[in-house]
């Protein structure tokens, strides 16, 4: 049996769905339904509150809340695979705002240094909410030929919230190679989240990738940085949610709901598979 | 003693917060920090409030526009070009530099893939005024300001077959760099150039379709280059692009074929007159940031000149500079000893 430690860290935009994978794991990890290649080993003396409270919510239907701003949680877990290896993962549960704040004021709350620092990244793309950048050229054009009214609002000065995603997401993985947080090769997991709303469209992710966040295929594929890196498209809750604080209540969840096992709700896509088994990103980590 | 608490004059400022200029300045550079004794703050937190809630943030590579001596040490990396524009102001440099990264963004240019820049913030900071989140009705690129040095926009490419490539491409005001052609001494300033691998000289094209603009195009694009090259400011083997720009506008025009008469007529003069000394020249007609896209697409012609900076490197590198100097590695001529062997 050998032991080996390995530090993830998750990473994404705000909305991107960190939380929900956070909760979905750590279900998955924990009950026997689930069929995944890592399992918990056992509870060390940490605090599993916040783990219980997000996997809770997961399993009800409920979105997760936002992540708050303070009091990051940092999450440890001992997993074992079905060789009884065990190995210790540590996942900060980190707001997707520190991330914008990365782009966007240029600094880094250095509480969270060590956690940049892991050699493993997961990174999590909301694939329904891709900002592409839109040009005043072709909006004209489409105002011109749709006849639609190109009736004008106040300009909009330049800020840097503005850009499109793949560009934060560029800068961000530059970041982590940039002088202040370089630690060499790096495994990067991208999980391109709510796949359930852009499976339709017949693309792989590693297609998705390339035709809806060009500029960040084309960085990967370069090498320039050295980032061992493989996509996946995830459904971690398999469909939508619901908000108990807004009374919501969609069939769609309800149907969710009733399969007998939470873990078939989840869907992880590769270019070749398509599995329940959440951990297939973090055991490609461990390759 | 009266302990002198600093504050920041600037109500954008969170200098009183986490210790740093908004505007990135060293703190003793900055005209808004004054001392304000304790004496005089009334309703203020006291600095060891502050304190408390102040979280130690590590500074990141603030990720705009270059200054000479980061972009000499960025020219280290990989091979690389250094690309000087220019031409009057409104020509469309800035609009040029923005139309490569506009381009990357939906794809790799011919065989060329985004690999990497410093830059990100200097491009989107530049591109804003041409894309839909603006809410401008027509595309708008922001005059570079005059009496500033040249700063460099900077993209890591990877070519298909020269591998990764640094492209530097400076950015200087238009109204600069004709100062040459009444000075000739200025042009010793334009670091930029000297550097640069090749030269884009841009001809706007709506300029040359104006009676009252025409002949004063035709005659300050030729001049520019005769001052340049008068001045050893551009190195013996440097390429030449003569661009016309705004080819939307040119295609718009009644007076085309005209205007690329006239074009053709600059490439002539500038080609007869120095080929001697320049490395290879070719035309280009390009619309960066056409306003419509009626008869031309966005970016077009900008592929071919993309090429031709990183596919045809300079064949001598400045026989123009002393033995001695001759050493002295390329991407020192950035640097201000490299600048003072010219």
């Amino acid at each position: 049996m050998t032991d080996d430690t390995l530090d993830v860290s998750i990473i994404g935009l705000p909305g991107s769905g960190k939380t929900t994978l956070l909760a979905a794991i750590w279900h998955s990890i924990q009950e026997p339904e689930a069929d995944t290649d890592l399992k918990l080993h056992k509870l060390s003396n940490g605090n599993y509150e916040h783990l219980n409270a997000l996997a809770k919510r997961w399993r009800a239907g409920e979105i997760q809340q936002r992540t708050q701003l303070s009091g990051m949680k940092s999450i440890e877990m001992r997993l074992i695979n079905e060789k009884s290896m065990t190995l210790d993962i540590t996942f900060p549960d980190v707001p997707g705002e520190e991330f914008s704040r990365m782009w966007e004021l240029r600094e880094l709350d250095k509480s969270i240094e060590q956690t940049m620092a892991a050699s493993s990244i997961v990174l999590v793309i909301n694939g329904d909410t891709i900002q592409f950048p839109t040009w005043v050229a072709d909006f004209t054009a489409i105002t011109t030929a749709t006849g639609l009214n190109d009736e004008s609002e106040d300009l909009r000065d330049w800020s840097a919230d503005l850009a499109p995603t793949q560009v934060k997401i560029v800068d961000l993985l530059q970041l982590l190679m940039s002088d202040q947080l370089h630690v060499g090769k790096r495994r990067l997991s991208i999980l391109v989240s709510a796949w359930d709303k852009v499976e339709d469209e017949g693309l792989t992710p590693a297609q998705l990738l390339k035709a809806k966040l060009p500029l960040l295929y084309q960085y990967l594929k370069s090498n320039r940085d050295p980032w061992t890196w493989k996509v996946w498209g995830l459904s971690a809750q398999g469909g939508v949610y619901e908000d108990p604080e807004k009374n919501q209540e969609y069939p769609e969840t309800a149907a969710l709901l009733d399969l007998d096992k939470p873990s078939d709700r989840i869907k992880v896509v590769d270019e070749k598979d398509v599995t329940t088994d959440i951990t297939k990103p973090l055991v490609w980590l461990m390759s | 003693m009266v302990n002198e608490v600093q504050t920041c004059a600037n109500a954008d400022c969170n200098f009183a917060v986490d210790g740093k200029c908004v505007e990135g300045l060293p703190l003793q550079d900055c005209p808004h920090l004054g001392a304000l004794s304790e004496g005089k703050i009334e309703n203020i937190e006291s600095a060891a409030d502050i304190s408390e809630d102040v979280k130690p943030l590590i500074g990141l590579p603030v990720g705009d526009v270059l200054n000479r001596a980061a972009a000499s040490t960025l020219l280290r990396r990989y091979a690389s070009r250094v690309v000087g524009i220019i031409g009057p102001n409104d020509s469309g440099k800035t609009s040029l530099i923005a139309s490569v990264y506009e381009l990357l963004q939906v794809g790799p240019i011919a065989d060329i893939d985004f690999a990497g820049s410093s830059t990100l913030i200097g491009f989107e900071r530049v591109c804003h005024d041409a894309r839909a989140a603006s809410r401008r009705t027509a595309p708008y690129t922001e005059r570079t300001s005059r009496g500033v040095d040249a700063t460099f926009f900077h993209l890591d490419l990877n070519h298909s077959d020269y591998g990764l490539v640094s492209l530097m491409l400076g950015d200087r005001s238009g109204e600069d760099y004709l100062m040459a052609t009444d000075e000739i001494i200025r042009a010793d300033e334009y670091f930029e150039l000297k550097r640069a691998d090749c030269v884009v000289v841009l001809v706007n094209g709506d300029q040359l379709s104006n009676v009252r603009r025409r002949h004063e195009t035709i005659a300050k694009s030729s001049q520019i280059i005769e001052a340049l090259i008068e001045s050893n400011t551009l190195r013996i083997g440097c390429n030449l692009a003569c661009v016309l720009s705004k080819k939307d506008m040119v295609l718009a025009s009644p007076k085309t074929e005209r205007i690329r008469q006239d074009f053709g007529n600059i490439v002539s003069t500038i080609s007869d007159k120095h080929s001697q000394h320049l490395g290879q020249i070719r035309s280009f007609e390009i619309s960066a940031s056409p306003r419509s896209l009626e008869s031309v697409s966005r970016g077009e012609g900008v592929e071919d000149l993309l090429k031709f900076w990183i596919e045809t490197p300079p064949k001598v590198y400045s026989c123009n500079v002393p033995r001695t100097v001759q050493k002295t590695r390329m991407i020192d001529l950035l640097t201000s000893e490299g600048e003072s062997c010219l």
